[in-house]
Order: structure tokens, then C-alpha cells, then sequence
């Protein structure tokens, strides 16, 4: 007899709820990639690429639902090597609008730091999994597989990226059975790179360390080498500075303070900011945005879609979708929550993290609460590889779920 | 398997605060803000303009420009403001020589580029825009704007040129400051100090609103005038340069180059036919192109720098030197008797004198550019060591001068032959060729001035180059340039030295026809054969020394015959020249030197 609670069948709602956002992006690119002038109507293709996009995520996500999940696991470790390798190979490659981010591959861009993102919260969770490694060795070897992409990103230079892989990996530690000072251990050179403009901010954080160190009692190898570490960050950081090139130093100013640079990316969020402001509470219509339409903001089919939506559709419209999104994310939460295996569930918590920050910061950005760094609203923003990446990152929680032998 | 139950209220605590944060903010901005927004936008006609730097001047070692900036109209138009597009193609094509078709596709290609001003036409010609400019006012689109563009004193190969942005390079370079309208330097110096030479662009906001509403967002740096970009001087003699182009062999191909011994700097780089950079400052025309590309003297070529030639009997010292060197030969062994040639194997190697020369030793062997001599002392070399030890005096070594593109010369070894003759081919006859410059060894002039100067200079080699400064000071430095010593112990150095003294100054010497009165002229002749044609490539190679060797050179004439009677008389009159140019004060041209300006935008 054919028992429908006996198969675990995909989350249809969720499927739903991201098909809803996928074609919410193709119309709001549509509108991105229109310049509207009077009578005269002028159209780019970004959003005809997009529905291409979309069908090679679709096609790509039914795919890795037919995959048995130990084949998934196994190839965790030999992509995420050859994801590394291909973004070492792109730093050869020829700069694209002046960073390192893509291999062509004929008219289209790829981009090996989406994949290497999913690939770390994979491989971490994996490790987070093994029943026979110590706590230490767990977190070290975290750390290291961490850290090498977090690097390759950084100096692509993809800042936004960066930022949102290693806060991806923290959530995934906060949520696990580590102690919670390992995740000190392992934020602290964050912090000293920061304080190290100040000597006496610098010396004072420094002591404060050793002294939650000693409370902890953390191990004495660990807190010795964490301790000398971030002690040489205030040298070290000024030399790294100082080896940077002046605009490059100049965009890392201008991530930490747009006003920095008025002209460049200061210039883009104020614009966007009126933009969104200037929707109201009903927006001034479907590709009536005169900001849009008049080229004031810029990369408005990418990092700037949200003004468009913000000012097209107005509050309401913004509301509509930030719930439809919230619903979406929360959706993904309660497929995670079915999860028992380690590497099931914190590869989960780790793609709902990466997930709700890129949308976060995204929004964030366009209102100019945070500074621009070139995060991608998820599923709405023009791009190929990210869709791609972030399709299937949803389709694992999905397969995950959908599993038997995961159930109590 | 147990994981740490994790409560499902840490995820909805969470996603409530990102949605409180979020759409709180939204209705500050929207609901609350959002008249004001919404009037600000209206009004917003404020952007940013970027003011184009003005590129550096380059200067010549006396503050004489060689390359500079002229102002120039140029024709531009705005697709914003465009209403009849055909009728303003028209009016294009009727006024300014362009293809009505060629305009439409410039406007369908700038589609996205509303309000941008595209360029269509440089170097607009003055009278005509007199004639023309009461019928313009019906154009509001077009617009001519005088710019700077760039002019280049006389032909050379040492400048390069300068051009737009194509796609791709503005995609790679936006975030440096460039825009579709700027220049970049395309080649020769001037793609080589493009960071210097190209400045800092500057910003402006426009504000096109006519009620002069307050910019609340924009109050500050509203203006940030641009940085012109640094002046360079050269170490090249203007005065040289032309002289030097007007004594070359008229309608022969070749190079010369002169070198200051002391410092590496380059004096004059003259490659023939001339080339004029200043055909790239305007639109240049499809026929013109290709007529450039196919002539077949190819006048882009830089024959100084990258075209490789068999060298002759200029490379002899080097075959000399490393006899000395690996102690095969002694100054005083003498080789068998010259008598016009010589039996190797089944093959009879010709002296260049039918007469012959008898027995000589090395140094007259090289006075009298005796090849049997060498013939016999290359059957005492092994084939790759020679290769090495060519290499070792930096010939087929690229110099590291300061241009974008150089090509290094070539020396085959036994390999080689082996690989493209097959394993059983002799290897003698290529080594017999060899040791006089002829056969399969190519080399550039460039390399082969680097090595005359070293041996003026007592076995020190300086590196080639032709940048000696900037005018503003503090803000790139001039890389220091590489030194590097030529194998050669003292006494076989002094003996080489002297060799090419005699050449030039004593009876018989091959190089006779280059002495000069008052100055000690050192050098060696060569005629070297070659595929190009049936007279043999003229070089002559030396140096010059007054009270200390002051310049070397290299003159390079190519399929015109001898050295000794074409190139080495060459030698001679730049010697010459040279001689009145160095009396000449310095200081005295300081009075060329540019008045600081600052740049008005």
C-alpha cells in the first residue's frame, strides 16, 4: 500500500518559496536592465541570461536531489581541493573589472568563490563529524580550511565574500559543542588587525586576551601561540599595509568609510539611498524609477537591486518581499531542524547563515547602514554562479530532510 | 550520533530582529523621509565629472621637448540630447568627412551611453568650424570640445604613442582612474611611464538644476582639480637625433645607436625608415593603416631593439676574447698562414682579402678582421662553451632597456644543430662560421651597443636606458639601473682595447675611414652576409674617448656593402658631431626648462 508518510518527500512549500524569489529576480532585472526614458524604451539582456540562469539552477538542483547523500560526503574533500585550486588559478588570470573574481568561460564568468564558500561549510561540518579527532585538532584543522580561501578571497579582492565565509564558519562553531573560547582564539587576530592603528587600544586588548585566557584556563600551547599571534599582528599589519598599492589601500578605506571616497562608492550609496527613499509608501511604479532610469545608480541589475525594488515598488512592496524572503529563510530552518547527523545539520546551519548575512548585508547596504562590499542579494541579483551555488546550497538542506535515516 | 538540541527559538529571535531592523529602517526612509526623498530625486541632477589630467611632457637631456601636448578641437556628441538623428548624420557626414553610415553605427554601438559625450572626430580643422559655426546651434548634441592631444617632435621609434581606451582595457583600468575618453600610452616610452606620465584625474560635480537647490548629501569636495602628470627627461640628444637621421644612407634600411659610456644613457636611437608616431594622434584612416603594415621596408619595425641580425665581423673581439680567456691562444700565438682562405673538412671557408693576410696574431688578426685567423682558432672552441660565452657578454641577452618590447638575439648550440640538421651533422663548419658572426647568430644592435660600451668602459656594463629623470621631484623614484662585468680579465681587455684603436688609427686598419682629428676613435668593421639580399649588412661598432671614452655606438646599415667604406665613415662624422655638441655649455639650455604651471581646468 502506498503510505505517503512513509517517503520523505522534498519541502514542497520551500520549493515554492523559491521559485517565487527566482522569478521575483528575473522581473525585478527585467526592470534593472530597462532604461525608460519618455516614450523611448531601451532593453539589455541581463535578464534573459537570468532565466537561462535559473533553468541551469533548477536543472542542477533536481539533479543533487537524485544523489545519494554519501556520494555528496565523499566528494566534499576533492571538490573543496579543486575549488582552491581554481582560486589560485584565477589570481593568473587576467583581471576583471579590476579584481581576480572570474574564469571565463566563453560569454559567461565563473566564479570559484561561491563554490569554494559551500565547500567550506561543508568540509567543516564534515570535521565537526569526526568521531575520532580531538577538540584541538577539530578546530585547527577548521581553522586551516578556513583560512586558505578565506586569503585567496580577500586578495581577489573580494572583500564582501571574504567577510561572509568566515562569519559563515564562526555561526557554525558558535552552534557546535566547542568550547566557546576557540571561537575567541580564533576571532581575536580579526580584532588585533583592527586595534593595531592604536598602541594603547592595542595593549589593552592584548591583556583583556590574556586575561580571559587565564580564567578559561585554556590550554597553555593554545593560548601561548594565539597570545604571541596576535602580539605580532601589530607589526605585521602595518607592513601589509604599507606593501598595499594606493588604491587599493584607498578601497579598503573606503569599505571601512565611504565619505572616504565621495566621488566613488560614497557617491553610489547615497544615490541608492534616495532611490529607496524616494519609492514612498507605493513606489513609483514598475520601471518607473527615475533614478534607475536615469543612470544615477549604478550596478543597479547586481549589488544595487534592492533600490530598484525600493524604489519601483515602495514599502509596501519591500515589505512583501522581505517577509516572502524571512519565510523563505525560516523555511530552510525547519527542514535543518529535522536534521540528527552532525554533518547534515551544521553544513545546514552554515548555508541558512550564509544565506540570511549576504541578504542582510545586501539590504542593509542599499539603505546605507553598512558599507557597499559587493554582497549579492541571493536569488535576485543578476549572476550566474551564485544562483547556481546558492540553488543547490538549498537544495542540500532540502535532500538532507528529505532523508530516512536521519529521523529519530 | 547526538548533537546538542538547539532551541527553534534562537533561529526566529534572530530573523524577527533582522526583520525589525530591516523594514524599521525602510519606513524611516519610505513613509517617514520619503517626501523629502522623493523631491531630492526629482531634482537630481547632479553628477560627477570626471576633469581628464594632462599627460607629462617628455624632454630631451637638454630640456628640448620630444613629445608634448597641443591643443586640438574635437568633435563629440551627446546621444541624450539628439532629436533627428538622420538629419544630424547628415550634417555630420556633410561638415566633418564622416560616413553618415560610420556615425550611425557609433551611435548604435553608444546606445547605453546617454550621457556621455562620444567622440567622433579629432584635430578638427579651425577654418572649417568658422565657416560652419553658424548652422551649429541646430545640433545642440554636438558639441566641440578643445582638448589636449598629443604631438611628438620629430619620427622616432623610442616614444611610442598614445591612444584611447578599447573595452576591455577600460573595464580592467576604471577603477585606476581612466574613463573611455582618456589615453593610455600604447608603446615605446610611453606605454612604458604611463603611471607617471598620465597624471590624476580630477573630479567636479555639475549641477544642472536650475533653481541652485541646496546638495544636502554632497555639500563637501565638491571640486578636486586634477593632477598633471610628471614631466620626463630623457637622456636622448635632439640635436644628435636629427643629425644622425640626416646622414643615414637615403632609402637604406638599418639603426644606429649611441650610447653615453658613462652612464648607460642613451644618446640617440635612430631606426630607418622613419616612422612618425603623430599619425596615431588623429583618427587615423583605414588606408593609411594598412598601407603602413604592408610596406615592406617595415617602417614600425624598431630595428634597434627588435630585429636581430647576424653580426659579422663586429662580434670577432668576442670570438678573440674567449680564445684569450680559456687560454687556447696567447696575444702572441700566430695561426697558420692566411693566404685567402682556408680547407676545412670538404669545405673552402674564404678570407674576406683574396690576397690573404699571412701569419698574424690576435690583435692584428682583429686590425685587419683577418677571418682565417679565426676559422683556425675556432677549431680550438667547443661549440656550446662559445654560446656561453656569448651569452656571458650579454649578447642574446635582452638589455632590460626601458621599452615595453625587446627581442634578444640568438646563439645555437650543438642541440640545436643536432635537432634541426639531424643527428649526424657536422658541426664544424657552423662553428668555423660562427667565430665570424656569420651563420645562424643574430643579435640586436641594442645588445651589441651595450657590449662596445662595456669595453670602453673597462669592462663594466650599464644597462641601456633612456629615462635620467622627472621634473617633480617627490613622487616616483627612477629605478636604479643594473650594472653587470663583462668576463674579460685586465690584460685581455686592455689588448682588445687596443686592437680597435689600431683598426681605426693605424695603416691598413679595416676602420681607417672613421678616425677622427683630436679624438681617439676605437671600433671594428663588419660586413656580414645574410638572406636579406645580396650586399652584405654595413656595421661598424665603437666608441670614442676624449679625455675618458665618452660614447659608444653602433651603426647598422642594411644589404649596403662594407663596413669599413659605408658605415664606418657614418662612425666618423657622429664622432665628429659629437665632439662639437659636448663643448657646447649645458647650462645654457636651462632656459628650456618649463615654467611650473599649474593646470587650469
Amino acid at each position: 500500500m502506498y503510505n505517503p508518510h512513509n517517503r520523505n518527500n522534498s519541502d514542497l512549500f520551500l520549493l515554492v518559496l523559491l521559485l517565487l524569489l527566482m522569478i521575483f529576480g528575473i522581473i525585478m532585472i527585467y526592470s534593472a536592465s530597462t532604461t525608460k526614458i519618455g516614450e523611448s524604451i531601451e532593453h539589455e539582456n541581463y535578464y534573459i541570461k537570468q532565466i537561462v540562469f535559473v533553468i541551469i539552477a533548477l536543472i542542477a538542483l533536481f539533479v543533487l536531489l537524485k544523489l545519494p547523500v554519501t556520494l555528496i560526503e565523499i566528494m566534499v574533500i576533492p571538490i573543496y581541493a579543486i575549488s582552491v585550486i581554481a582560486l589560485v588559478a584565477v589570481l593568473f588570470l587576467p583581471a576583471i573589472k579590476g579584481s581576480h573574481r572570474w574564469i571565463s568561460i566563453g560569454a559567461l564568468g565563473f566564479q570559484p568563490s561561491e563554490l569554494v564558500k559551500l565547500f567550506t561549510i561543508m568540509l567543516t561540518a564534515k570535521l565537526l563529524d569526526e568521531q575520532h579527532l580531538t577538540e584541538g585538532k577539530i578546530l585547527l584543522r577548521t581553522a586551516a580550511a578556513t583560512i586558505l580561501p578565506f586569503i585567496l578571497i580577500f586578495i581577489e579582492p573580494d572583500l564582501g565574500t571574504a567577510m561572509t565565509l568566515l562569519m559563515s564558519i564562526m555561526i557554525i562553531l558558535a552552534f557546535s559543542d566547542l568550547p566557546f573560547y576557540y571561537l575567541v582564539v580564533l576571532v581575536s587576530p580579526l580584532i588585533s588587525i583592527v586595534l593595531s592603528v592604536n598602541p594603547i587600544y592595542f595593549a589593552i586588548w592584548i591583556i583583556v586576551l590574556a586575561l580571559y585566557f587565564f580564567r578559561q584556563k585554556v590550554h597553555l600551547l593554545i593560548a601561548g601561540l594565539s597570545g604571541i599571534f596576535n602580539a605580532s599582528l601589530y607589526f605585521l599589519t602595518p607592513f601589509v599595509w604599507n606593501s598595499l598599492k594606493s588604491y587599493q589601500q584607498n578601497r579598503i578605506l573606503t569599505f571601512i568609510n565611504p565619505l572616504h571616497d565621495p566621488f566613488g562608492a560614497g557617491y553610489q550609496i547615497i544615490q541608492a539611498k534616495i532611490a529607496i527613499g524616494s519609492g514612498g509608501w507605493f513606489g513609483k511604479g514598475f520601471l518607473m524609477g527615475s533614478q534607475k532610469n536615469l543612470q544615477f545608480l549604478p550596478e543597479h541589475h547586481t549589488d544595487f537591486i534592492f533600490s530598484v525594488i525600493g524604489e519601483e515598488l515602495g514599502f509596501f512592496g519591500c515589505l512583501i518581499f522581505i517577509v516572502l524572503y524571512i519565510l523563505f529563510l525560516y523555511r530552510v530552518v525547519v527542514n535543518a531542524g529535522k536534521l540528527k547527523r552532525k554533518f547534515m545539520f551544521y553544513t545546514s546551519v552554515g548555508i541558512i547563515a550564509n544565506l540570511s548575512i549576504m541578504m542582510f548585508v545586501n539590504i542593509s547596504m542599499n539603505m546605507g547602514l553598512v558599507p557597499a562590499t559587493g554582497i549579492p542579494l541571493p536569488f535576485i541579483a543578476y549572476g550566474g554562479t551564485n544562483l547556481l551555488f546558492n540553488t543547490l546550497a538549498v537544495g542540500l538542506v532540502m535532500k538532507f530532510a528529505s532523508e530516512k535515516n536521519v529521523f529519530d | 550520533m547526538y548533537r546538542k538540541r538547539i532551541s527553534i527559538w534562537i533561529p526566529i529571535i534572530l530573523f524577527t530582529g533582522i526583520f525589525l531592523v530591516l523594514v524599521s529602517n525602510l519606513f524611516y526612509m519610505q513613509v517617514l523621509n520619503g517626501e523629502k526623498y522623493l523631491t531630492i530625486s526629482e531634482n537630481n541632477y547632479v553628477r560627477i565629472s570626471k576633469i581628464k589630467p594632462m599627460r607629462g611632457s617628455i624632454y630631451d637631456r637638454k630640456y628640448r621637448p620630444v613629445a608634448l601636448n597641443r591643443t586640438s578641437d574635437n568633435l563629440y556628441f551627446r546621444l541624450s540630447e539628439i532629436n533627428e538623428k538622420g538629419k544630424l548624420a547628415q550634417f555630420i557626414s556633410d561638415n566633418f568627412a564622416i560616413d553618415s553610415l560610420a556615425v550611425r553605427q557609433i551611435m548604435q554601438k553608444n546606445r547605453f551611453r546617454k550621457y556621455n559625450d562620444i567622440a567622433l572626430k579629432k584635430g578638427l580643422d579651425r577654418a572649417k568650424l568658422v565657416e560652419i559655426a553658424e548652422n551649429m546651434y541646430k545640433y545642440p548634441s554636438l558639441r566641440i570640445i578643445s582638448e589636449y592631444t598629443r604631438h611628438y617632435e620629430y619620427p622616432n621609434h623610442l616614444t611610442g604613442h598614445v591612444g584611447g581606451l578599447n573595452e576591455s582595457e577600460y573595464e580592467n583600468l576604471k577603477d585606476e582612474g581612466y574613463t573611455l575618453s582618456s589615453n593610455i600610452g600604447k608603446s615605446g616610452l610611453e606605454k612604458q611611464y604611463e603611471e607617471m606620465l598620465r597624471g590624476e584625474s580630477g573630479y567636479r560635480l555639475i549641477q544642472v538644476d536650475a533653481t541652485g537647490k541646496d546638495l544636502e548629501f554632497l555639500k563637501h569636495n565638491l571640486y578636486q582639480p586634477a593632477k598633471k602628470g610628471l614631466d620626463l627627461i630623457l637622456s636622448v640628444d635632439n640635436d644628435l637625433q636629427t643629425y644622425i637621421r640626416s646622414i643615414f644612407p637615403e632609402d637604406k634600411l638599418g639603426a644606429v645607436i649611441v650610447m653615453d659610456v658613462r652612464t648607460g644613457g642613451i644618446l640617440s636611437y635612430v631606426s630607418m625608415p622613419e616612422f612618425d608616431p603623430n599619425i596615431f594622434s588623429g583618427e587615423i584612416s583605414q588606408g593609411v593603416w594598412n598601407e603602413l603594415i604592408n610596406d615592406p621596408a617595415q617602417p614600425m619595425l624598431d630595428r634597434v631593439s627588435n630585429g636581430t641580425y647576424p653580426p659579422g665581423s663586429i662580434f670577432k673581439p668576442i670570438t678573440a676574447s674567449m680564445g684569450l680567456e680559456t687560454g687556447v691562444i696567447t696575444p702572441s700565438t700566430k695561426m697558420t698562414f692566411c693566404n685567402g682562405g682556408k680547407q676545412i673538412g670538404t669545405r673552402y671557408f674564404k678570407c674576406w682579402k683574396e690576397q690573404g693576410h699571412g701569419r698574424l696574431a690576435v690583435s692584428e688578426a682583429i686590425k685587419l678582421s683577418c677571418d682565417v685567423f679565426f676559422y683556425d682558432l675556432s677549431m680550438l672552441l667547443d661549440l656550446d662553451e662559445m654560446k656561453n660565452f656569448t651569452k656571458a657578454n650579454f649578447l642574446t641577452v635582452k638589455t632590460g632597456i626601458d621599452l615595453p618590447i625587446e627581442r634578444n638575439g640568438f646563439f645555437p648550440d650543438e642541440a640545436w644543430y643536432r635537432k634541426n640538421y639531424g643527428r649526424y651533422t657536422g658541426i664544424i663548419g657552423p662553428k668555423v662560421n660562427l667565430s665570424i658572426g656569420q651563420g645562424e647568430i643574430l643579435v640586436t644592435v641594442l645588445e651589441l651597443c651595450a657590449y662596445y660600451s662595456a669595453l670602453a668602459n673597462d669592462g663594466l656594463w650599464l644597462q641601456p636606458h633612456f629615462l635620467e629623470g622627472y621634473i617633480d621631484k617627490d613622487r616616483v623614484k627612477v629605478s636604479d639601473y643594473e650594472t653587470r662585468r663583462l668576463p674579460l680579465a685586465t690584460e685581455n681587455l686592455e689588448l682588445l682595447q687596443h686592437a680597435l684603436d689600431r683598426t681605426i688609427n693605424e695603416a691598413h686598419g679595416t676602420g681607417s675611414a672613421a678616425k677622427v682629428k683630436g679624438v681617439t676613435v676605437y671600433g671594428k668593421t663588419g660586413s656580414a652576409e645574410n638572406h636579406m639580399g645580396k650586399s652584405t649588412h654595413a656595421w661598424f661598432a665603437g666608441y670614442a674617448e676624449w679625455e675618458e671614452p665618452e660614447i659608444a655606438f653602433i651603426v647598422f646599415v642594411q644589404n649596403a656593402g662594407h663596413g669599413g667604406s659605408i658605415a664606418a665613415p657614418i662612425g666618423g662624422k657622429i664622432v665628429k658631431f659629437y665632439d662639437k655638441l659636448r663643448t657646447g655649455n649645458p647650462e645654457e639650455y636651462l632656459k628650456f626648462l618649463p615654467a611650473k604651471t599649474e593646470q587650469v581646468n
